[in-house]
């Protein structure tokens, strides 16, 4: 056994350790990377940021969440029915069973370094996110058939591609209609919590004899209907072509093996065309029509009013968020709580635990404009990210901030269902939803024509951003084809910006470290810059979640 | 005093819990229980299980109302 080292104490500073163990070592002494286990991502032990940052992120984020967890089980279940359907459906889904159970390191990942408001704030984001997922995961066993669910609520839900907005449902939910987006959860939230899973399902779309080349998110969405990991929770089926043509592949496929009614509601290429959009109105009726023949549910305008007007609030808030984010240095919350978070809510829709975060956030966000608290102090530069986010590496926002001072104030994703609908009359408010659905996640920047994806430019001007951290996902052809126009275009405007390549969920790609190493090089040898915290350089985390 | 006692003991407990927690967590034990034993069992149990062989689902259309 090692014997302790003793002679270190010869040189210990009584008065800066004790004060350190009061307020936490500051930004610059942390050495966070000193905490990690190699390849794993555990920690040696979790960080010491001073008692009551410590004794909050225990108590308060900790303790809270775990126990959150078993009360959201119990509540969006149905009591302890669903605690049971829970447990079946943990041990018969490998998105489920090997993926979730890891939450708790999710939020560790992307609050590492994170003190005081930002902490909290933060914190609220990723519970409304876990809430969400526990109201989908429990709303998928609870009518799941393989695992003994109810068919009565199986028979007024229907699934959907993830990216058909959940606002589809509204004018249903108050005779229980349900929307079950049927990759969201076993594929999309998978990769950001624990990434291991979805391997899985990548191999398994190419070993059954698909082309690798496509994008590895439609692989991993066609791999889960091939391994037969998909609760049969819903009725019928509405799809959409996801933005791209690997996507209408995967729809092939899972058309086949849902084998279920299915409606297709496309996502148009040129959605700035006017009679474009009436199209798109019309199959939004469609879509209806076919969710009242499938589920016998009747359409209720009011109903769709009173959540757009909610959902419209939400959005409301979001603005003053960015507001704060775009002209102050007040803004709590990080870039990757502030990324999944938009993104989520966005597309899946109002509901009651997204105003309850935004209530608690708004509070914390007033008290540190009033008081003018500087959120991230050690800010260098403020990034904005453009494109498609590596969803196995979200939390890198986090490391950027602890080793670099790069503080990401806005992203893509973010911006781009910024959208309030009109509900004056039935026409304006079916057109303002056309517009909303066109405006899909990868649709209404990332392939949606030139002028959308060079929107780049006002928003960080808008947004008082001097860098760009441009996201360049390998396999999106889509994207592929515009990589020489932006360099063009940052060589002409003078703008400083990090090309991060990725494969979206599968890091075996393009490792983390290997992102990280296209950082720090760019920051050395461009920027001529020194990290905060030199132990984040380099570390091995290959085998984490 | 019965009634003191049984308060001093619940708290005792509770504070015993709760020192507890606080190792679990400051130490990462959660994670680790996690990484080394629960997930490997979880990921063995699902390599194993037996699935349905997706040929098995009919490859036709489903004809409906609003098709018509």
């Amino acid at each position: 056994m090692k014997k302790p080292d003793f002679s270190k104490l010869k040189d210990l500073d009584v008065k800066k350790a004790a004060k350190d163990f009061v307020y936490g070592k500051p930004h610059g002494e942390r050495r966070l990377g000193d905490l990690y286990i190699p390849k794993t991502g555990l920690y040696k032990h979790r960080e010491w940021r001073g008692i009551k940052d410590t004794m909050y992120y225990f108590n308060n984020i900790w303790l809270y969440n775990y126990g959150m967890i078993v009360r959201d089980l119990m509540v969006y279940g149905g009591g302890p029915k669903g605690v049971v359907q829970f447990l079946k459906g943990t041990w018969r889904y490998r998105w489920m069973g090997q993926t979730y159970l890891t939450v708790m390191h999710w939020f560790d990942r992307c609050l590492e370094g994170m003190r005081g408001e930002t902490l909290a704030a933060s914190a609220w984001h990723f519970r409304g996110i876990v809430s969400a997922c526990l109201y989908q995961i429990t709303g998928f066993f609870n009518r799941d058939l393989n695992i003994g669910g109810d068919p009565a609520l199986r028979a007024k839900t229907i699934g959907t591609d993830e990216t058909v907005w959940g606002g589809i449902i509204y004018p249903y939910m108050d005779q229980g209609g349900y929307y079950l987006p049927t990759q969201m959860i076993p594929y999309f939230v998978t990769c950001h919590c624990n990434n291991h899973t979805v391997l899985n399902y990548i191999d398994a779309a190419q070993a059954y004899g698909l082309p690798g080349d496509p994008c590895p998110m439609c692989q991993a969405e066609a791999g889960i209907f091939i391994e037969d990991d998909v609760p049969d929770s819903y009725v019928a089926v509405v799809t959409t072509n996801e933005a791209c043509d690997g996507s209408v592949g995967t729809s092939v496929i899972q058309d086949w093996m849902m084998n279920k009614p299915l409606f297709a509601m496309p996502q148009v290429m040129q959605f700035d065309d006017d009679t474009v959009l009436e199209n798109c109105a019309k199959e939004i009726e469609m879509a209806w029509r076919f969710i009242e023949e499938q589920t016998g549910l009747e359409f209720h305008w009011d109903e769709l009013v009173k959540h757009i007007k909610l959902q419209n609030e939400q959005n409301r808030f979001e603005r003053e968020k960015w507001d704060v984010a775009a002209n102050t240095s007040n803004y709590p919350i990080n870039g990757v709580a502030q990324a999944l978070y938009r993104i989520f809510y966005s597309q899946y829709g109002e509901r009651p635990f997204w105003h309850d975060v935004d209530k608690r956030v708004r509070k914390i966000m007033e008290k540190c404009v009033n008081e003018d608290i500087n959120t991230f102090p050690k800010t260098r530069h403020r990034v904005i990210a453009w494109s498609c986010a590596p969803l196995y590496y979200s939390a890198w926002c986090t490391w950027a901030y602890n080793c670099w001072g790069l503080n990401t104030i806005i992203n893509m994703d973010s911006l781009m269902f910024d959208l309030e609908i009109r509900t004056d009359t039935y026409e304006n408010c079916l057109l303002d939803i056309a517009k909303y659905h066109e405006w899909a996640p990868m649709r209404r920047m990332a392939v949606g024509g030139l002028q959308h994806i060079f929107e780049l430019w006002e928003n960080m001007e808008k947004f008082n951003c001097d860098m760009v951290m441009m996201y360049d996902q390998l396999q999106c052809k889509g994207m592929q084809g515009v990589v020489g126009l932006f360099e063009d275009e940052f060589r002409a405007r003078n703008i400083h910006a990090i090309w991060m390549p990725h494969a979206l969920p599968d890091k075996r790609t393009v490792p983390r470290s290997q992102i990280r190493q296209i950082i720090n090089d760019y920051m050395f040898t461009v920027m001529g810059e020194e990290p905060l915290d030199p132990s984040l350089l380099e570390f091995d985390d290959i085998d984490s979640w | 005093m019965k009634a003191m006692k049984i308060v001093k003991k619940t708290l005792g407990i509770a504070g015993l819990a709760y020192a507890g927690l606080f190792c679990v967590f400051y130490f990462d034990l959660d994670g680790k229980l996690l990484y080394y034993v629960v997930e490997p069992f979880m990921k063995n149990h699902f390599d194993n299980m037996k699935r349905r062989d997706p040929h098995t689902v009919p490859y036709e259309q489903i004809e409906h109302e609003y098709m018509k």
